[in-house]
């Protein structure tokens, strides 16, 4: 009774949300029971039809989906295990008073244009590039570098922009299981694997889900990234919706790919929640077991095999290493 | 900047002139008095001349902004800043990665855009006057024109140049690494056996629809704007089956990075793009240009001036400004695409410009260049070019 | 040596790796910067032209003024909005969550130039339609555009950092009597706040970053900085781009360097706080 009506401090954005998202793309979805009016129009609505829904079904639009699909999954598992050793030292192992520092300059290569920063990849990777003369320099290759437009440069490409979106979520997911909780697992007599993985990862798992759901879905509909360093390897579905929208101006039949589109991208969400519930079901029971015991008594410290250090030895020493 | 702007113009005649030119094209329209006929003959011998929109130029004074939407970085800024500082209009630039962008914002503005000059390409003309896009040219404020390669002016989009006078054309070609393929390319028979042999996997299209299934059709004889579904057909085939495995990009600027990086061996080019790209590589003479043959593509883009312009006066004025012949050199040294001013040639030549056999073309050669258009081929093409991604990536 | 240290030294060395991986193409761009050729990607010699030239092109910098203003304050907003919404949503579960967290995932799913399409003319139905004159100023039109999916972003973040943390801190301060506002503004806003500092930095430099949206609902005048970058690929990059980066850059690194000295403090009462909660 104290508590104000729980969704109050959501309507705010809700009402944004509603106004500049849902009433103008509503408009777009109308379009794509409509169809493209000779060759100077967009759409038009006055005869409606599943039509365009049925165009939008090509096998292209599957064929790309299949390679967009590769490139998500393999983008957003590399960003996790790049950026989650990464986050976790931001969050636990650097020193707490620079923490907003790290967090700024992950961000701060981001400030240069898009464009930009992947024209000083093109440079590197060219097979006239910086690495190139620097591995012939050396001896390591004889020939010039072949990286750009493989798939491999797809990968880079895309995990280089998305990393922050995954860093970020993840740091924040880790900071919060900061000290107290960890030092208790630890006073108990759990090792350092054991606290990172029943106690760290578990109660970071919101973070983990947040940062692989902000990395994987926009990466979905993105079409330049993975082209700009992957050429025709990189070649993405979202680029099939923009092109009917831009090139063809038929905006009848770019709204129906859209929709396709984001229905296909939350079935595969929704296909991948599944089986990470599924696989995870077994492994639910110990984590709640763990979550389930009251923190800590401050009780006299356990000094366990590998513990003889304490905690504060930790951020010290990472200084050390930094400086 | 600083010495044209101050009262004492001595050493500016040029700018001088055009104030004073300025003014008297200002009095005399005065004096003409009958505003009504002041969109001056073209509008009276073309059909849709009565459906005029009021804010159309008289010659009266110059309004004091200028807002040009435009491609980025795609006018010399020493002829904008002359511009202001001669005539005085402050000038904005607002730039568009696309025709089709620049369409839907003025479709949607309703008149109501802001802006005065906009830079379509041609083949996106017939649209956008036919959606009413478009504010005829008063030519009697333009007497620069005169200017004009009368072989540049005229074109299919806009025979009469009533609503659209060039900034800048191009054309289509190829450029290839004498390194990597060693034997002599002339034709695009030449461009799509080299790509499905020594430039395997190291071949670059232009991301672009028209050019894509132009390539097929220039190599083949066919007139690129066909719409026969025959020929579309053949060349979605071949395009998808047989050249797609071989493609490693599509892009439509590989002189700005690919060129002189030397990612690729064989690269689909616009002219100015593949200059800039061979001038900048360190290793010049590694490449070779070819224009297109036997047939190719012209394209163009235009100045052009929306509907309901808020600054119609300065707008000629602007237009007129740079088709002065120094001014359309110093656009064409900037950019590096020929502006379609007599010539120029001759004076690019004199200024000592470099490579100029990728910017101008004999009249034989230019007879080789075909105009495209945006047909009912389109939504094909637009599809062609998506499988032909799709196989190529897969 | 233990194995403590030694994982710990792997882990710092993997982070420096990272941050090196992060910087490497940012020191190529500071490089080009100095280049005095035309093109930015091939070097024709050292030299400050490229910066001498951003003075004589006004149109540079508006862009980039442009972009840094409708980034502060689309960064803002969706800050704003998401806090809040990401706060209900980990404090105030229930059935609408669901709705809400739908709505935000299609906001994330919805291709930009759906998006675009949706937004101009919307946009230009607000301010010319209807007479909203906000709505034709191309600032605001860009924040708009830029907002939507910052504001999911930072919902999910905020939401990630609360979700599961005990509650019990604001049960304490509520059953003190404390007003709702109070408890809000001393307890929970701080314990989200490294989420909501995160999202701020990702609201910001997305916005900072938008291209799609941003090039449809411009007006004459604001044209934003990846716009202009992209636009100019038509007469080849110059050094000029390069020279803009570098010059941001520093800035960000002076300000940044500014700023340290108030993140530390607001990091050291995260911690505090995080202490505090957790009963130590």
């Amino acid at each position: 009774m104290r508590r104000s009506p729980g969704f109050a401090l959501a309507v705010p954005a809700w009402a944004w949300l509603v106004i500049f998202f849902v009433a103008p793309v509503a408009m777009v979805v109308w379009f794509s029971f409509g169809y493209k009016p000779g060759i100077f129009g967009t759409h038009a609505n006055d005869v409606l039809s599943f039509d365009r829904y049925v165009e939008a079904l090509s096998p292209t639009f599957f064929a790309t989906f299949q390679n967009t699909l590769w490139v998500g999954v393999a983008g957003t598992l590399l960003c996790l295990v790049i950026g989650l050793p990464v986050a976790y030292w931001m969050a636990v192992k650097a020193p707490p008073s620079r923490r907003g520092l790290l967090l700024a300059l992950v961000m701060v290569p981001f400030w240069t244009n898009f464009l930009v920063r992947t024209i000083g990849w093109q440079v590197i990777l060219a097979p006239e590039g910086w690495l190139s003369s620097l591995l012939q320099g050396i001896g390591l290759t004889n020939g010039p570098l072949d990286l750009l437009y493989t798939r491999g440069a797809v990968l880079l490409g895309v995990v280089y922009n998305y990393l922050p979106l995954m860093i970020l979520p993840l740091f924040v997911a880790f900071d919060r299981v900061n000290g107290p909780l960890r030092e208790a697992s630890k006073d108990l007599g759990a090792g350092r694997w054991r606290t990172f993985a029943r106690v760290t990862l578990p109660l970071a798992r919101p973070g983990v889900i947040a940062g692989v759901l902000l990395v994987f879905i926009p990466l979905m509909g993105d079409y330049i990234t993975a082209t700009v360093l992957g050429g025709a390897k990189g070649n993405m579905v979202g680029q099939l919706v923009a092109s009917q929208f831009q090139t063809a101006q038929n905006w009848a039949l770019g709204s129906a790919m859209a929709m396709l589109l984001i229905i296909v991208i939350v079935l595969t969400v929704a296909a991948g929640a599944l089986v990470v519930w599924i696989v995870s079901l077994p492994f639910r029971a110990r984590h709640r077991l763990v979550l389930g015991d009251p923190p800590a008594p401050p009780s006299p410290p356990v000094p366990g095999p590998s513990d003889t250090s304490a905690t504060p030895a930790g951020p010290r020493e990472t200084q050390e290493v930094a400086a | 900047m600083n010495e044209s702007r101050s009262p004492v113009r001595i050493l500016a005649s040029a700018g001088a002139a055009k104030v004073i030119r300025a003014e008297l094209s200002r009095r005399r329209f005065l004096s003409f008095a009958a505003a009504a006929g002041a969109t001056g003959l073209l509008a009276a011998c073309s059909p849709g001349g009565g459906t005029q929109n009021a804010a159309q130029a008289t010659g009266g004074a110059l309004e004091s902004e200028l807002s040009i939407y435009t491609w980025g970085d795609y006018d010399a800024p020493e002829v904008l800043e002359a511009f202001t500082a001669d005539l005085g209009p402050r000038i904005t630039l607002s730039s568009f990665n696309s025709n089709e962008e620049l369409i839907s914002k003025l479709v949607a503005a309703k008149g109501t855009s802001g802006y005065d000059i906009v830079v379509p390409t041609g083949t996106f003309i017939p649209q956008m006057i036919e959606n009413g896009l478009l504010s005829k040219l008063n030519r009697e404020l333009i007497p620069n024109i005169e200017h004009m390669d009368p072989a540049f002016l005229g074109r299919a989009w806009d025979p009469e140049n009533e609503y659209s006078i060039c900034k800048a054309w191009g054309t289509t070609g190829f450029v290839y690494d004498k390194t990597v393929i060693t034997r002599e390319l002339t034709s695009w028979q030449d461009f799509l056996d080299a790509a499905q042999n020594e430039a395997s996997g190291k071949t670059s299209l232009l991301d672009d629809p028209a050019e894509l299934t132009g390539l097929y059709f220039w190599a083949n004889g066919i007139p690129w704007t066909t719409t026969d579904p025959a020929d579309l057909d053949a060349a979605e085939d071949f395009l998808v089956n047989t050249l797609a495995p071989h493609v490693s990009a599509f892009d439509s600027y590989p002189g700005g990075s690919a060129i002189p990086q030397g990612t690729h061996a064989l690269l689909q080019a616009w002219n100015g793009d593949a200059r800039i790209g061979m001038l900048e590589s360190p290793d010049p003479d590694r490449w070779q240009w070819v224009l297109g043959a036997p047939d190719t593509e012209i394209w163009m883009d235009n100045w052009a001036i929306p509907a309901g312009a808020p600054n119609p006066e300065a707008a000629h004025a602007f237009i007129d400004y740079v088709l002065e012949p120094a001014n359309s050199l110093a656009e064409l040294d900037y950019i590096g695409y020929h502006t379609g001013a007599t010539g120029i040639e001759q004076a690019a030549k004199d200024a000592q410009l470099e490579r100029l056999d990728l910017v101008f073309f004999t009249p034989e050669q230019l007879e080789t260049m075909h105009e495209g258009e945006v047909n009912d081929a389109q939504q094909r093409i637009v599809d062609i070019w998506n499988n032909t991604k799709a196989a190529a990536g897969a | 040596m233990n194995r403590r240290s030694r994982s710990d030294v792997a882990l710092t060395a993997w982070s420096i790796v990272v941050f090196a991986f992060l910087f490497a193409p940012i020191v190529v761009i500071i490089v080009s910067s100095f280049n005095s050729g035309r093109l930015l990607v091939a070097w024709g010699g050292f030299g400050f032209d490229a910066f001498l030239s951003l003075v004589e092109k006004p149109a540079i910098r508006d862009a980039v003024w442009v972009s840094i203003q409708t980034g502060a304050i689309a960064a803002v907003v969706a800050t704003v909005l998401g806090t809040l919404a990401g706060i209900a949503m980990a404090r105030h579960p229930g059935k609408w969550v669901l709705w809400f967290a739908g709505l935000l995932l299609l906001v994330s799913v919805t291709p930009e130039i759906v998006d675009a399409v949706a937004l101009l003319p919307w946009l230009v139905f607000l301010g010319q339609d209807l007479g909203i004159g906000l709505f034709s100023d191309g600032v605001v039109r860009l924040v708009v555009g830029h907002s939507l999916f910052a504001t999911a972003v930072v919902s999910y973040i905020v939401r990630a950092r609360l979700v599961g943390l005990d509650a019990q801190l604001e049960e304490a301060s509520a059953d003190l009597y404390a007003k709702p506002f109070a408890t809000f503004r001393r307890v929970t806003l701080p314990l989200a706040m490294p989420a909501v500092l995160a999202g701020f930095l990702l609201a910001f430099t997305l916005s900072l970053d938008n291209t799609v949206i941003a090039a449809f609902v411009q007006v004459s005048g604001t044209t934003p900085w990846p716009v202009y970058v992209l636009s100019a690929l038509r007469s080849g990059l110059r050094p000029e781009i390069a020279a803009v980066s570098t010059i941001m850059l520093l800035l960000t690194l002076v300000a940044l360097a500014l700023v340290a000295l108030v993140l530390r403090r607001a990091g050291d009462s995260a911690t505090q706080i995080a202490r505090t909660m957790t009963g130590h």
